[in-house]
């Protein structure tokens, strides 16, 4: 019996000693001694190189900080913000565990509904999901001192305005990007005498020729639902004008509104005469575009890096042109924020300082395919292609994507009906119908 | 007398136990879940039976039933025959466990990856089913039948052939376990029954149908129970494949429920498809483990 008792308690001990053990080291906080060092970063495959002198905070042994940060990002884009993280780490000695989530929306969300969260910092590109949902749940750490600390006036008020309430903010600006038009194949228009169109007929030229000579004119993109929303965005903003979108978000027009009609029925015609590619996931489409299967490829400036990944030369091999007499252009960001249950807080506050931060920007921005939401980023640090879309920004009007800034479900099924229309064309007033009677569900 | 009653209660309590926990209370709590209406993470109010009715008025609830039927309808049966047929084709082939675990591979392979590889099965450029119809195409129109050529596209794009195209690929990778069920089962029947069926000149047909058949009850309960609920709660293909597009063509009950949940938010309606589904596969448990155990 004794030996029972005794046995019984060297367990319970065991288990305090192992529990307390894995507090303490949870809560240990980085020491103070500082050191100075010269770091270089560069691009995946690129030949861009960043040097950068950096204060690091050496931590004594057994001290070391880890955050986990959860971000959309994979391949080519991942591996470059890994290195504005790296920039972090040697900064601060914080470690970071990066990982890609694909299914960052549905996985966050169910951890926070859980009381729970792995990532200490998530980047997303979802202002109402960040404020109007997480944040007004009373999810999310309040960051409005970091904002304030880097400096409202660093940043575009629209990149600000769409994450605060009451002048509370639930994230802080990290990246801009911007969808500015068709990218094409500069050799093909070449070869064919093509010029990039600046009226519709132009454009029906293009497509006509492109038809012609066996390449199938516009590509679609596929996948989650988004490349096609995009393309179809671009045809709203580009016929129906600026407004046209921002009612549509709204929902103050109707869906099955004769303009909105006539739009669609342009995109119809085309479907039907053979001029869109069928949908395929989108960064096929990438390579379909350099092989010459397809014309024109809608999509936002991070295809730049992608097609300098795959050694295309920006003006050279590739360009890009807007949608012909487009009175705007359709940009977002992505936000990075801390979940109320995140474990590493005030390393994810300093984190959130640095992504906010000029520094870490131009390492982004050298490594191509971002565009700094900082103001304090120079110009000089972008590509040709890059800044040629930032002045797109300064001359056209600048809109929050359709899709991205409607409820989840009428995202959803937008992105469903699209792809029901690419297949079949002739359904193009039920489609309209149903988005119709979703937006009046769920916008009002 | 006493004894031995506490005897069964110490021997099922830990059943009982475990049970409780992570099978009755969890389908009680979804219940409890389903009657309220939420907001993101919270309960915003306590709504009754709201959700169900709001469910079976739902169109799109209506369709992923009428899917979740269709690929029943399709997908038992023929699993169920090309298994029984297989199996016993390869009962007397030399080395058929080769051709068996071949089979069997299907189930064996996360059905993630399935699901991309039907993508790729399918695709219009890629894929080997339209690779054999390119083909099939080429060898009609050298014997002049090009108006019988098939269409070359992405089967899993197009509302029409979407939900057949999963459907096909589910009967590829389920009709291993039937094989290996019927093969177990086959090999359980005394041969002195097929010895008495030679002597009085029953025809092989005639064999297969009074002997076989009825001794392999067992196996094709089994076989019919396990892909009937596996076919309901099917989910990772059309995740993966189509997200119940194009236009809801291929929208599965299973699939509903994780949208509602976990990208809508709607908890109480995806807890309600839950306890929905809990019923009718309950249903069809019950249904098939009494005819097993009344046998």
């Amino acid at each position: 019996m004794k030996s029972t008792t005794a046995g019984l308690l060297a367990v319970v001990l065991l288990v305090i000693g192992i529990i307390g053990g894995y507090f303490a080291g949870v809560s240990t906080a980085p020491a103070a001694e500082t050191v100075t060092v010269t770091q270089t970063v560069e691009g995946a495959g690129m030949a861009t190189t960043v040097t950068k002198t950096v204060t690091k905070t050496v931590q004594a042994p057994g001290e070391v900080q880890e955050l986990t940060v959860y971000a959309l990002w994979s391949g080519v884009e991942e591996e470059n913000f890994k290195m504005a993280l790296g920039a972090f780490s040697m900064k601060t000695g914080i470690k970071i565990n990066y990982v890609s989530q694909p299914e960052l929306r549905d996985v966050v969300t169910t951890q926070l509904a859980a009381g729970t969260s792995e990532a200490d910092v998530i980047i997303a590109p979802w202002p109402t999901w960040i404020k109007d949902e997480l944040g007004a749940a009373g999810l999310l750490e309040d960051v409005t001192d970091i904002v304030n600390k880097v400096g409202k006036d660093k940043f575009p008020s629209a990149y600000l305005d769409v994450v605060s309430e009451n002048g509370k903010f639930y994230a802080v600006p990290f990246k801009a990007w911007a969808k500015p038009g068709f990218w094409y194949n500069k050799q093909v228009f070449d070869e064919l005498g093509l010029k990039p169109p600046t009226t519709w007929d132009e454009f029906m030229n293009v497509l006509d020729t492109l038809k012609a000579a066996g390449i199938t004119p516009i590509a679609s993109g596929d996948g989650v639902g988004w490349p096609l929303s995009d393309l179809v965005e671009a045809f709203i903003i580009g016929l129906g004008g600026p407004e046209l979108q921002l009612k549509l978000i709204n929902h103050e027009v109707a869906w099955t509104d004769p303009q909105v009609r006539e739009i669609f029925g342009r995109i119809q015609q085309l479907l039907k005469g053979g001029y869109f590619d069928e949908a395929r996931e989108w960064t096929i489409q990438i390579d379909r575009l350099m092989e010459r299967k397809v014309g024109i490829y809608f999509m936002g400036n991070w295809i730049n890096l992608m097609l300098q990944e795959r050694g295309y030369r920006p003006g050279i091999d590739y360009d890009v042109f807007a949608f012909p007499g487009t009175g705007g252009i359709v940009a977002g960001g992505d936000w990075a924020f801390i979940p109320k249950f995140a474990k590493n807080k005030e390393a994810a506050r300093m984190l959130l300082e640095f992504l906010a931060g000029a520094e870490a920007q131009t390492i982004m921005v050298k490594l191509k395919g971002f565009l700094a939401t900082n103001k304090d980023v120079p110009k000089e640090a972008y590509d040709a292609a890059d800044r040629n879309i930032v002045d797109m920004l300064g001359t056209l009007a600048v809109l929050p994507d359709l899709d991205d800034s409607t409820p989840s479900e009428f995202q959803r099924l937008f992105w469903d009906k699209l792809k029901e229309l690419w297949a079949n064309p002739d359904a193009l007033d039920s489609v309209l119908a149903e988005l119709e009677q979703k937006a009046s569900e769920v916008i009002g | 007398m006493k004894t031995r009653r506490t005897t069964i209660i110490i021997f099922l309590l830990p059943s009982i136990l475990f049970l409780s926990l992570f099978v009755i209370y969890p389908m009680l709590y979804n219940f409890y879940i389903s009657l309220f209406k939420w907001k993101v993470v919270r309960i915003e109010s306590f709504i009754g039976l709201d959700n169900y009715v709001k469910l079976l008025n739902n169109p799109q609830f209506h369709r992923a039933f009428i899917n979740n039927l269709i690929w029943i309808l399709i997908h038992v049966p023929t699993t169920t025959v090309l298994g029984l047929l297989l199996a016993v084709l390869l009962k007397r082939v030399k080395g058929s466990y080769i051709i068996k675990s071949v089979i069997f591979l299907g189930m064996v392979i996360p059905q993630i990856v399935v699901g991309i590889m039907l993508l790729f099965m399918f695709d219009s450029d890629a894929g080997v089913i339209n690779g054999l119809l390119r083909s099939l195409n080429g060898f009609l129109t050298s014997v002049g039948l090009t108006e019988f050529s098939f269409p070359i596209r992405s089967w899993t794009a197009y509302p029409d052939t979407a939900l057949p195209a999963l459907i096909i690929g589910s009967i590829w990778i389920w009709t291993g376990f039937a094989v290996v069920v019927y093969s177990a089962g086959l090999e359980g029947i005394p041969k002195d029954l097929y010895d008495a069926a030679a002597v009085d000149g029953a025809s092989p047909i005639k064999t297969f149908w009074h002997i076989t058949i009825p001794m392999l009850r067992p196996a094709t309960i089994v076989v019919v129970t396990m892909t009937l609920i596996w076919v309901l709660k099917i989910f990772d293909i059309v995740y993966v494949a189509t997200r119940g597009g194009p236009g809801g063509a291929t929208n599965v009950m299973a699939y509903m429920m994780y949208e509602q949940g976990f990208v809508f938010y709607k908890w109480g309606i995806a807890a309600a498809i839950a306890t929905i589904f809990t019923v009718i596969i309950l249903a069809f448990s019950v249904y098939l483990v009494r005819s097993m155990v009344r046998r």
